[in-house]
C-alpha cells in the first residue's frame, strides 16, 4: 500500500480480474513494529513499513500479495520480504512484479494470469483504464488540496470534500461513480472559500518516492505545513512521474547545467524539479527521504548547488521509523519562521 | 513600573532564563542542569531568577518558552510565546551581533547552523537522527577521563600535539579515544583530540556543503569550552566571537521575540509554589496507539497533546 492508491488498484483488481481485494489496514504505529520487528535493521524505511502492511494484510484475511517492482533497491525488496514471510509461516501466493518486469508484454501478461488464468483481456483493458483514471483524479484533487487548505476560512471544509471523494472511491464499482465523484468534489472544491495574504509562503516537496507522497511516513508533513498557512506544492506522484513522465532523457537534457549523467530513478526528476520551484519563485524546498536512501543521497550536493545559485533554502528531513514529529515540528517550524522573514527582507 | 520579559529555554541537557528590560539589559539570569525533569527544574529557574528580580521596579508582561521542553514549560508557566530554539537562537544572535553571518551552535543534544544575510537567517540545518559531537558527548567522555566538563578547554589549550580522534561517529570516537587511551597518550593531547574531533563531526555533518562566511558567533553550551572555540579558529581561519551569555541565547531570544508579539499576560512567580504533574496516556482507541501527555495543575487537567486523529483524546 502507498499514500492514497490503495481504492486504484482494487478498482482494478476488483473489477478487471473479478476476483476480492483484501484493503489493507491503514498504516499505523503497529504496521512500523511489525515490519521493524522482521526486517534487517539498516534496510531503508519503506521495506520496514511494506512488510508490516504486507502482514497486516495476510492477518486481514488475504492469500495472495502483488509486490511491485521498483528503479533502485525496491527491485529486490519483494524477494526479501516473501523470504521473511514465509519463515514466519505464512500461507501465501506471492506475486513479484519485478520477475516480470522485462518491458514485454507477454511477460507482464504471465504475472496477470497467475492472479486470474481465465481473466478477460478487454475488461482488465477497460478496468486498467478506469483504475488509472481514479489515480490521476486522486493525485488532481490532492494537489489541490494541499495549496489550498492552509487559506480556507471554514477548518476542515477542504478536508471534509477530499475525505468524501476518498471514501467514494473506497467502494466505486463504476466508471460513472468515478467520474461523478469526482467532478463533485472538483466542483465543491472551486467553491470553498479562501483568505490568502498576498504574501502567503509557497514551498515545493521534493524526495524519495514512497516517503514523500505517504503522509504516514513523513508524518503528515504536507499538512503540518499547510496548517501553518504554507500553499505545499509536490509533483512527486503517480501521474506526473509514471503515467505522464516525459522520460529519463528529457528532463535529463534538462537539468545539463547541474548533472552530466542520468541520475537514477526519481533524482533526475527531483533535481528538476526542485530547480523548477526555484526559478519560479519558491519560498523553500523540503527534501525528503527514508534513511538510507542511496538515490537521493546522491541527490544532495545538486540541491546543495541550486540552493545556493537560486538563493533558495532547501530543508533537509531524514525519516526513520520514528512515529514523534516533535523534531520535525521544531525543523518545520523554524524553516517557516525563516523563510518568513526572509520574505520579509527581500521585498 | 516598567515593562520587563522572561525567556526559558528548557533544553535536554540545561535550563535557561532571563528576565530582561526594554533596553534588552539583563535584569536576571540563571543556568541550571535540567537533570531529566524539565518541570523540576523549571520550578527551581523560577525559585533562583526571583531574588535576582527588582519586583517593585518592574513587572513581566510577557513570557516566552524555548528549547525542547517548550510546549511543556509554556503550558506552566502560562507563556504568551512558545517558539522553537532554531528560531529562538536566530532572533537572540541577530539581535546583539547585527551584523553576523554564521552562528554555529552545539548544545547538548543538538547542534546547528544559521546562516545569516541582512540580519535574518537565510538558511539552517540541524543534526538529524544523531547526537554526535554534541554536549552529551563530551561530558560523558569527560567523565571517563576523571575531569569536569568545564574544565576540558583550558586542559586543552595545554597540549601540543592534539591526538588523532576518529571523529565520525560517537560510537567509533568513543573506541579510538580508549584505544589511543591505552596506547599512553597524554590526557591533554586527548582532551584537544576530542575538541578537535567535535569540530570536525561538526562541520563535516552540520556544516556539510554549507559557506561559513565571518562574522561567526559561536554559542550554546559547547561554546564555553576554550578548546572547542580554538579548534573552530584553526579549522575555519576566521575569528570566533563567544558572547559572555551565548549559553543564555536561546532564553535571549525567547524573551525578545515575547517583547516583540502583541500578547501580554503578567508572569505570576507563584508558578513555582505549584504542583504540576504529568501523565502519559496510550489512547487506544485504535492501533496507532498515540501517546498523549497531559499535565495536570493541583489535580486539574490543563493541557495534552499528542493525539493524532480525531477518534482519540485524552481519557
Amino acid at each position: 500500500m502507498i499514500a492514497r492508491y490503495n481504492c486504484a488498484i482494487r478498482y482494478i483488481i476488483e473489477n478487471g480480474l473479478d476476483i476480492g481485494y483484501v484493503n489493507q489496514p491503514r498504516m499505523t504505529r503497529r504496521t512500523i513494529e511489525l515490519g521493524s520487528r522482521y526486517s534487517p535493521d539498516s534496510v531503508c524505511t519503506p521495506f520496514k513499513s511494506t512488510l508490516g502492511s504486507m502482514i497486516e494484510a495476510l492477518e486481514a484475511g488475504a492469500d495472495t500479495i502483488l509486490m511491485t517492482f521498483g528503479l533502485c533497491r525496491l527491485g529486490y525488496y519483494g524477494e526479501l520480504q516473501e523470504e521473511i514471510l514465509r519463515d514466519l509461516g505464512y500461507q501465501f501466493e506471492f506475486i513479484n512484479l519485478s520477475e516480470y518486469n522485462t518491458g514485454k508484454k507477454k511477460d507482464y501478461l504471465k504475472a496477470v494470469k497467475r492472479l486470474n488464468p481465465k481473466f478477460k483481456a478487454t475488461k482488465l483493458t477497460a478496468a486498467g483504464l478506469e483504475g488509472i483514471k481514479m489515480a490521476e483524479h486522486i493525485d488532481e484533487l490532492e494537489s489541490i488540496y494541499y495549496k489550498n487548505c492552509g487559506f480556507e476560512v471554514e477548518k476542515g471544509s477542504y478536508k471534509k470534500v477530499f475525505d468524501r471523494f476518498l471514501n467514494a472511491m473506497d467502494s466505486a464499482s463504476s466508471k460513472e461513480e468515478i467520474e461523478s465523484e469526482y467532478q463533485r468534489a472538483k466542483t465543491a472544491f472551486s467553491g470553498i472559500p479562501l483568505n490568502k495574504p498576498r504574501a502567503s509562503l509557497r514551498v515545493g516537496i521534493i524526495g524519495e518516492y514512497f516517503t514523500v507522497m505517504d503522509s504516514f511516513s513523513n508524518l503528515e508533513l504536507e499538512q503540518m505545513l499547510a496548517d501553518m498557512g504554507v500553499e505545499v506544492h509536490r509533483w512527486m506522484n503517480v501521474s506526473n512521474r509514471n503515467l505522464h513522465y516525459s522520460g529519463e532523457k528529457n528532463l535529463n537534457v534538462r537539468i545539463k547545467d547541474f548533472c552530466t549523467y542520468e541520475m537514477g530513478p526519481t533524482s533526475t526528476a527531483n533535481i528538476w524539479c526542485a530547480r523548477d520551484y526555484a526559478e519560479r519563485g519558491f519560498d523553500g524546498i523540503i527534501h525528503v527521504k527514508s534513511a538510507g536512501c542511496t538515490p537521493e543521497t546522491d541527490i544532495m550536493p545538486v540541491l546543495q548547488n541550486i540552493g545556493s545559485d537560486y538563493r533558495i533554502p532547501v530543508l533537509y528531513l531524514t525519516y526513520d521509523s520514528q512515529t514523534s514529529d516533535t523534531g520535525l515540528m521544531t525543523r518545520i517550524e523554524a524553516f517557516y519562521d525563516m523563510m518568513q522573514m526572509r520574505k520579509k527582507v527581500i521585498r | 513600573m516598567k515593562e520587563a520579559y522572561l525567556g526559558i529555554d528548557v533544553g535536554s541537557i540545561s535550563t535557561k532564563g532571563v528576565i530582561m528590560n526594554q533596553d534588552r539589559e539583563v535584569l536576571a539570569s540563571e543556568y541550571i542542569w535540567t537533570e531529566g525533569d524539565p518541570i523540576g527544574a523549571v520550578r527551581k529557574l523560577i525559585g533562583l531568577l526571583k531574588p535576582q528580580f527588582d519586583g517593585a521596579s518592574y513587572r513581566i508582561v510577557a513570557t516566552g518558552t524555548t528549547g525542547s521542553a517548550r510546549r511543556l514549560v509554556g503550558t506552566i508557566v502560562g507563556a504568551t510565546i512558545v517558539k522553537n530554539e532554531i528560531t529562538a537562537h536566530a532572533v537572540g544572535t541577530t539581535t546583539f551581533y547585527p551584523g553576523v553571518r554564521t552562528i554555529l551552535e552545539i548544545g547538548g543534544q543538538d547542534s546547528k547552523i544559521i546562516l545569516v544575510e541582512n540580519g535574518v537567517a537565510v538558511d539552517y540545518a540541524m543534526n538529524t537522527l544523531c547526537a554526535a559531537g554534541t554536549g552529551a558527548f563530551l561530558s560523558s567522555q569527560a567523565k571517563r577521563l576523571g575531569i569536569e566538563v568545564e574544565e576540558m578547554g583550558e586542559i586543552a589549550l595545554t597540549s601540543k600535539h592534539p591526538t588523532q580522534i576518529a571523529a565520525r561517529c560517537t560510537v567509533f570516537a568513543e573506541s579510538d579515544l580508549v584505544h589511543k587511551i591505552q596506547m599512553g597518550h597524554a590526557k591533554e593531547d586527548i582532551i584537544a583530540g576530542l575538541c578537535n574531533a567535535v569540530v570536525s563531526n561538526y562541520l563535516n555533518n552540520v556544516g556539510k556543503g554549507k559557506k561559513i562566511v565571518p562574522p561567526i558567533v559561536f554559542q550554546g553550551g559547547v561554546s564555553k569550552n576554550i578548546g572547542v572555540v580554538e579548534a573552530f579558529r584553526r579549522a575555519l581561519g576566521y575569528e570566533i566571537q563567544v558572547d559572555k551569555n551565548g549559553h543564555l541565547m536561546g532564553a535571549l531570544g525567547a524573551a525578545i521575540l515575547a517583547e516583540k508579539s502583541e500578547k501580554r499576560k503578567e508572569f505570576d512567580f507563584a508558578v513555582e509554589e505549584m504542583n504540576f504533574q504529568t501523565r502519559e496516556v496510550c489512547c487506544g482507541r485504535c492501533s496507532n496507539n498515540c501517546e498523549i501527555i497531559c499535565v495536570y495543575r493541583d489535580g486539574a487537567l490543563i493541557d495534552s497533546w499528542g493525539n493524532r486523529c480525531e477518534k482519540g483524546g485524552p481519557h
